[in-house]
C-alpha cells in the first residue's frame, strides 16, 4: 500500500511540477469540446431551427402556388422569396441563382397547374355521377401532358434535405387536390339536396400521427442537439488523449534511469504501476467532469443548449473509471512498445484519431458501411459513448451499461497483460 | 564468505552477433572494496546486470552472499544489495528530498526514520541545502552524490556502482571515494567499475579485469603491478591485458 500511495503521491508533484503540461490536460480538451459543440451545432440545427431562404417563382397564381408558399411559410423553417431587389424572380435568375449557391432551393409551379388540378378533380367527379346515374357534367380541360412543380437545388444541397424538401411539396400538392376534390364532391351534393355537412374533413383526418419518446425521459429534443452527442464524445476522445502523458511519462522514466532503480528496489513493480494507474484513472475522471460541466454550465451561456445528464450518475461515474481505465491501460501499452517520445506520441495520437474515427465519435456509427461498422464496434470509444449514451439519452442504469463497461475493463486488461509480456520479454 | 561469486557465466543477447559473456567466473571477498574493470563491451554492465537481477543469465551461476540469484531468492538479493547505476536514476522535475522520500517508500521506508536518514546522508554528502532543489537544477557531482544516496537508503549489505565517479569535478570525486572507503570501513562490501583506473588503483583492494565476456586477471592492485616488471601503475597492467586497439 506504501509503494501504491507513494507512486501516486510521486505523479501528483511530478504533474504540479509540469504547469504547462497540467494546463493542456485540462484546459485543451474544454476548448475541443467546446469549440466543436459550436461548429456542429448548426448541421444538428439544420432542419430544425435554421431557416432556409426558398426562391419561389409562381407562374400559376392560384391555388396551388398559394396553397404551396403559404405551407413553406408556415412550416417555420423556410423564408420565402419571390422577388430580388424589387423585381419578381424569374426562372431564369432563380436557376442561376441557386447554382451559384445563393439559395438552396427554388420551386418552380408551373402556368396553369391549379387549373389541371381542378379539371382532374372535376373529371373524378363526372365519372362518379355518371355512375351515381346522374348527368352533371362539370367541365374538363382538353389538355392530356402532365404539369410538373419544378425543384431546383444547390448541387451542394444534402440528399436528407432535398428528402424532405420532396416529402412536403408531395404533402402539399395532396393537400391541394384532396382540398380541390372535397369542394367538388361537396358541390355535387348540395345540387341533390343533401344536407350540408363538414365531416368529410374530418373523417379524413381520423387518423393522425403522434410522435413519442421512447425512452424514459420527458425530452424527446435531448437526443438531437450538438451538445448531447458532442460533450460526451469528444470527453471519450479527450480523455483517450491521456495516452500521450502516460506514454511520455514511461518512455522518460526508462530513459532517465528511474524505472532501473524502481526495478531494482524490492517488492512487486505491479504495486507501482497500480499506483501511477490510479492516479491517470484520477485525471481522466477528473477530465470527464470538468467537460460535463462545461456542457452542464458554458456552452448554454455560449447559445448552445444545456447538457442532460441521465438520471444515474453511479452509472456515469462507472463508466467514466473505466474509460479512464482502458485509456491508462493503453497509454501504459504504448510508452511500453515504443523506444522514443516521437515514435509513442505519432503512434498514440495518429491511433486515438483513427480508434475515434472508427468508433462513432465524430459521425455516428450507424451511418457508417456496415464492413467500417462492424469494425468501429470493436474500438473502446464506442464502447464508451454507448454507455454514455444509455445514460444520458436512454436513462439506463448500472444494469444497462454493464456489457460496455465489461468490455472496458476487459480491454484494459488484455492491454495491460500485452504491455507485462513485452516488458517480461526485455529483462530475459 | 564471498559477496559476490560468478561462476561460468553465458549471455548473449537477443539478435547479438556476439555473445556478451563467455564463461565468465570470479569471486570477491566479503567487506571488500573491489574494482571490475575492462574496456567499453567487456561485459561489465551485463555482468552487473545479472548480479542484480535485471537481466537473466543464459546459462551459469551467480550467488550474492551464497543465496543464489534465482527467482526464489531475487527479492532477498535486492534487499541486501544496493545499486549505482551508470545513469542519473532520479526524477528530475522532483526535488532531492522528494526523490530519496519516494525511493525509502518503495524500500517500505517511511516517517521520521526515513527523513532522519535522509537528513544524515544530505550530510555526509554536502547536499544538505540543496535537498529541497529539484534536481535538474543540480551540478553533475549533486546529481551523482543524491544518486548514491538513493541506493543506500535501505542500508544495504553489498554496494554496486558503475562508474560512480563519471563527469564530477575534482571535489565531489574525492567526497564520493572518501565516504565509499568510509561505507566499506561499516562493513559494506562494495564492487565498483570505473575507466578512472588511477582512481581504482587507490580505492580497491582488488580488481578484476574482464574483457570479451572472460575473465583476464584478479588480484590486489599492487600484485598485479608487481606482476609485470614493465607497469608502474594499473593502467599499465590494464592495457597489457586488454591491448592499445580502441574499443566502441
Amino acid at each position: 500500500m506504501l509503494r501504491l500511495l507513494a507512486t501516486i503521491k510521486k505523479e501528483w508533484l511530478l504533474l504540479l511540477r509540469d504547469r504547462t503540461g497540467i494546463t493542456l490536460l485540462f484546459a485543451m480538451p474544454v476548448v475541443l469540446i467546446t469549440v466543436m459543440a459550436l461548429i456542429e451545432d448548426a448541421p444538428f440545427r439544420e432542419y430544425q431551427e435554421v431557416k432556409f431562404d426558398i426562391l419561389t417563382v409562381d407562374n400559376d397564381h392560384g391555388r396551388l402556388g398559394r396553397y404551396i408558399q403559404e405551407g413553406l411559410q408556415s412550416s417555420g423553417q423556410f423564408n420565402i422569396v419571390d422577388s430580388v431587389k424589387g423585381h419578381p424572380v424569374t426562372e431564369q435568375a432563380a436557376k442561376e441563382m441557386v447554382n451559384a449557391g445563393d439559395y438552396k432551393i427554388c420551386i418552380i409551379i408551373p402556368q396553369g397547374a391549379t387549373g389541371a388540378i381542378v379539371s382532374n378533380a372535376n373529371k373524378i367527379v363526372n365519372d362518379i355521377s355518371r355512375r351515381m346515374g346522374t348527368s352533371i357534367a362539370l367541365p374538363v380541360s382538353a389538355r392530356t401532358d402532365s404539369l410538373h412543380v419544378t425543384v431546383y437545388f444547390d448541387p451542394a444541397a444534402k440528399k436528407a434535405f432535398k428528402s424532405a424538401i420532396h416529402q412536403a411539396l408531395d404533402n402539399f400538392l395532396t393537400q391541394v387536390e384532396t382540398d380541390l376534390l372535397m369542394d367538388r364532391i361537396k358541390q355535387q351534393l348540395k345540387r341533390k339536396d343533401v344536407p350540408e355537412t363538414d365531416t368529410m374533413q374530418i373523417q379524413l383526418k381520423a387518423v393522425g400521427l403522434k410522435e413519442q419518446f421512447a425512452g424514459e425521459s420527458k425530452q424527446p429534443d435531448v437526443i438531437s442537439n450538438s451538445v448531447q452527442h458532442n460533450v460526451p464524445a469528444w470527453s471519450i476522445f479527450a480523455m483517450f488523449f491521456i495516452v500521450i502523458p502516460i506514454a511520455g511519462n514511461m518512455i522518460r522514466e526508462r530513459e532517465d534511469g528511474s524505472l532501473l532503480r524502481m526495478k531494482l528496489i524490492p517488492g512487486s513493480y505491479l504495486a507501482i504501476l497500480a499506483g501511477k494507474m490510479l492516479f491517470f484513472v484520477g485525471v481522466c475522471v477528473v477530465q470527464f467532469y470538468l467537460m460535463i460541466l462545461v456542457g452542464m454550465y458554458l456552452l448554454p451561456m455560449l447559445g448552445l443548449p444545456k447538457l442532460m445528464l441521465g438520471h444515474s450518475h453511479v452509472a456515469t461515474f462507472i463508466v467514466a473509471v473505466c474509460i479512464g481505465l482502458a485509456a491508462t491501460s493503453y497509454g501504459i501499452l504504448v510508452g511500453t512498445v515504443f523506444k522514443t517520445p516521437n515514435q509513442a506520441l505519432n503512434f498514440g495520437a495518429i491511433s486515438i484519431v483513427i480508434l475515434s474515427a472508427i468508433g462513432g465519435i465524430w459521425i455516428p456509427l450507424e451511418i457508417m458501411p456496415p464492413t467500417l461498422q462492424y469494425i468501429g464496434h470493436l474500438s473502446p470509444l464506442s464502447w464508451g459513448l454507448d454507455a454514455i449514451n444509455n445514460i444520458y439519452l436512454r436513462n439506463m442504469g448500472v444494469q444497462h451499461i454493464l456489457a460496455d463497461v465489461s468490455k472496458l475493463v476487459v480491454c484494459a486488461a488484455v492491454m495491460l497483460c500485452i504491455a507485462a509480456g513485452i516488458e517480461k520479454r526485455r529483462i530475459s | 564468505m564471498t559477496s559476490i561469486a560468478v561462476q561460468d557465466l553465458h549471455k548473449t543477447y537477443k539478435g547479438a552477433l556476439e555473445p556478451s559473456l563467455k564463461g565468465l567466473s570470479f569471486s570477491f571477498q566479503k567487506n571488500a572494496i573491489v574494482g571490475l574493470l575492462g574496456p567499453n563491451g567487456a561485459g561489465k554492465t551485463t555482468t552487473i546486470s545479472i548480479l542484480c537481477g535485471l537481466v537473466k543469465a543464459g546459462s551459469g551461476q551467480v550467488k550474492i552472499f551464497d543465496l543464489p540469484q534465482d527467482a526464489a531468492h531475487r527479492e532477498t538479493i535486492k534487499r541486501l544489495v544496493g545499486v549505482v547505476p551508470q545513469q542519473i536514476a532520479l526524477f528530475p522535475e522532483l526535488t532531492a528530498i522528494e526523490n530519496l522520500v519516494y525511493f525509502g517508500n518503495l524500500y517500505g521506508l517511511k516517517g521520521k526514520g526515513l527523513r532522519s536518514r535522509i537528513d544524515e546522508y544530505l550530510q555526509v554528502f554536502g547536499l544538505e541545502k540543496n535537498g529541497n532543489k529539484e534536481v535538474h537544477r543540480f551540478s553533475g557531482g549533486m546529481k551523482r552524490r543524491t544518486n548514491i544516496i538513493a541506493a543506500i537508503l535501505h542500508q544495504p549489505q553489498l554496494l554496486i556502482l558503475d562508474e560512480p565517479t563519471a563527469g564530477v569535478d575534482v571535489q565531489s570525486r574525492s567526497m564520493i571515494l572518501q565516504f565509499l572507503r568510509e561505507y566499506n570501513r561499516q562493513g559494506v562490501s562494495i564492487v565498483y567499475t570505473s575507466h578512472l583506473l588511477e582512481e581504482a588503483q587507490t580505492i580497491c583492494s582488488e580488481v578484476a579485469i574482464i574483457d570479451e565476456g572472460r575473465l583476464i586477471v584478479q588480484g590486489t592492485p599492487d600484485a598485479l603491478i608487481a606482476r609485470h616488471g614493465d607497469c608502474s601503475n594499473l593502467e599499465d597492467v590494464f592495457l597489457h591485458y586488454t591491448g592499445q586497439a580502441v574499443r566502441d
